[in-house]
């Protein structure tokens, strides 16, 4: 390599390795230099090296999933499956009483694990939004937007803008949710365009939060914050805060 | 089979309607829980990453392009990154950071696939691009593709100097991408 630009056909070679995570150092750095030049010829061929991947993940040996697995992904967010119906229902409480005092401690056991691994999940997902965060506030041409300093009631705090990965939101001061709601983000992508929901997040019960808008990032006049009912709006109704951050 | 579009998905997604997440799982639960036990090889583990998969795909579909997104590779994406981040945390190593699994599996990278991408017709050429394969080739592309490993580690696995790897693996995509094209000479 010996810091020669590559050109779109030797990165063509390479892409299927970038969008697995997989490629390294230079080669690595040449291709993200293309796709943020918006270098459509390497656009075009990520989506195909996207795609061949995919292939090769859908081609693996089908394996059954346990039963129970839908059940579990479904109580993640607070749905359980109907349909077992009242027969299904008596025999499965039969069932239960049949087992009696044997199954206690192991359904007491298995409830432990099951909370366990419920919170390592969380856990999980915190630190991945943490991770985020920090590769944000890690780059140098991410841009930082002050809101709401010096101001002792309306929400505070910062915003970071990179262009490459997309809109961060730091704010305190943030009023404290009714039961069943939630905040969420929005941004205005320029002057006289509408807002768009940029995900729903709540504050750490002192009034604190962080939302992060993952993506690419092309203009951006404002950020701004709403609260909304648990499940998100489409269009904003109870807005809290309004940042411009002198985009376009 | 199934009464909605991926569109329709992708639509109750944006939407932050929960119960699309059922007709989600039944189109894709099995697909992403055979690729992510395929990578860690442990049901328990598997079940706990196909529930973490679903929860990412749900809190960044926000970004995911509903008309013209690809659904079904954004979601082995993120499942197979679940998989291989798993594998990382457990082995210790440190080439594909956490942050670069979630910036290549942005949803909105995967918009504007040819309606043509993801057929069952380039699944089978696929299945003949593997037969075509050496052994070496089909051993690199299996540590790339399902232990999430760089060149590098390759190398160093296979005891192999790194430039025999890049061509390994160079050579092993491109009968891939050959086949799925149908340029391939027989």
């Amino acid at each position: 390599m010996n810091g020669r630009p590559m050109s779109c056909e030797e990165l063509r070679e390479v892409l299927e390795l970038y969008a697995l995570g997989a490629l390294e150092g230079e080669e690595r750095d040449q291709v993200d230099d293309h796709l943020a030049r918006g270098c459509e010829t390497c656009q075009r061929n990520l989506r195909d090296a996207l795609a061949v991947n995919a292939l090769v993940m859908a081609s693996v040996k089908q394996a059954t999933p346990p039963v129970g697995l839908k059940r579990r992904v479904l109580a993640g967010f607070g749905i359980e499956r109907s349909g077992w119906g009242w027969l299904g229902a008596f025999a499965a409480a039969l069932m239960l009483l049949l087992a009696g005092w044997l199954s206690v401690q192991e359904r007491h056991r298995q409830s432990e694990l099951a909370e366990a691994r419920s919170q390592v999940i969380q856990i999980t997902a915190e630190r991945d939004r943490l991770n985020q965060a920090f590769n944000f506030l890690n780059q140098p041409e991410t841009k930082q937007v002050t809101f709401g300093a010096g101001k002792p009631q309306p929400p505070k705090g910062n915003i970071f803008i990179n262009s490459r990965l997309g809109v961060l939101l730091i704010a305190s001061n943030l009023p404290m949710l009714p039961t069943g709601k939630t905040f969420e983000m929005w941004i205005i992508p320029s002057k006289n365009s509408s807002p768009r929901p940029a995900g729903l997040f709540k504050d750490n019960g002192q009034g604190t939060g962080m939302n992060i808008l993952p993506g690419t990032m092309d203009s951006l006049y404002a950020v701004a914050v709403s609260i909304e009912p648990e499940a998100g709006a489409q269009t904003p109704s109870d807005v809290i805060l309004v940042a411009p951050v002198g985009g376009a | 089979m199934f009464p909605y579009t991926d569109g329709d998905l992708a639509r109750r997604l944006r939407a932050r309607d929960p119960h699309v997440m059922s007709a989600l799982y039944d189109r894709y639960g099995r697909a992403a829980y055979s690729l992510i036990y395929r990578v860690v090889r442990d049901a328990g583990v598997a079940e706990d990453l196909v529930q973490e998969t679903f929860l990412r795909v749900w809190n960044r579909a926000q970004s995911f392009d509903q008309d013209r997104g690809a659904l079904g590779p954004w979601i082995l994406t993120v499942a197979r990154n679940r998989a291989i981040d798993h594998l990382r945390s457990t082995d210790g190593r440190m080439s594909a950071s956490s942050t670069e699994l979630d910036r290549i599996e942005n949803p909105r990278l995967f918009a504007n696939f040819e309606d043509s991408a993801m057929t069952l017709d380039r699944a089978r050429r696929l299945r003949e691009a593997f037969v075509k394969l050496t052994p070496a080739q089909r051993e690199v592309i299996e540590l790339a593709y399902f232990e999430g490993l760089s060149q590098t580690e390759m190398a160093a696995r296979l005891k192999q100097p790194l430039g025999t790897v890049k061509t390994w693996v160079r050579t092993a995509l491109k009968v891939l991408r050959d086949q799925l094209s149908g340029q391939a000479v027989a």
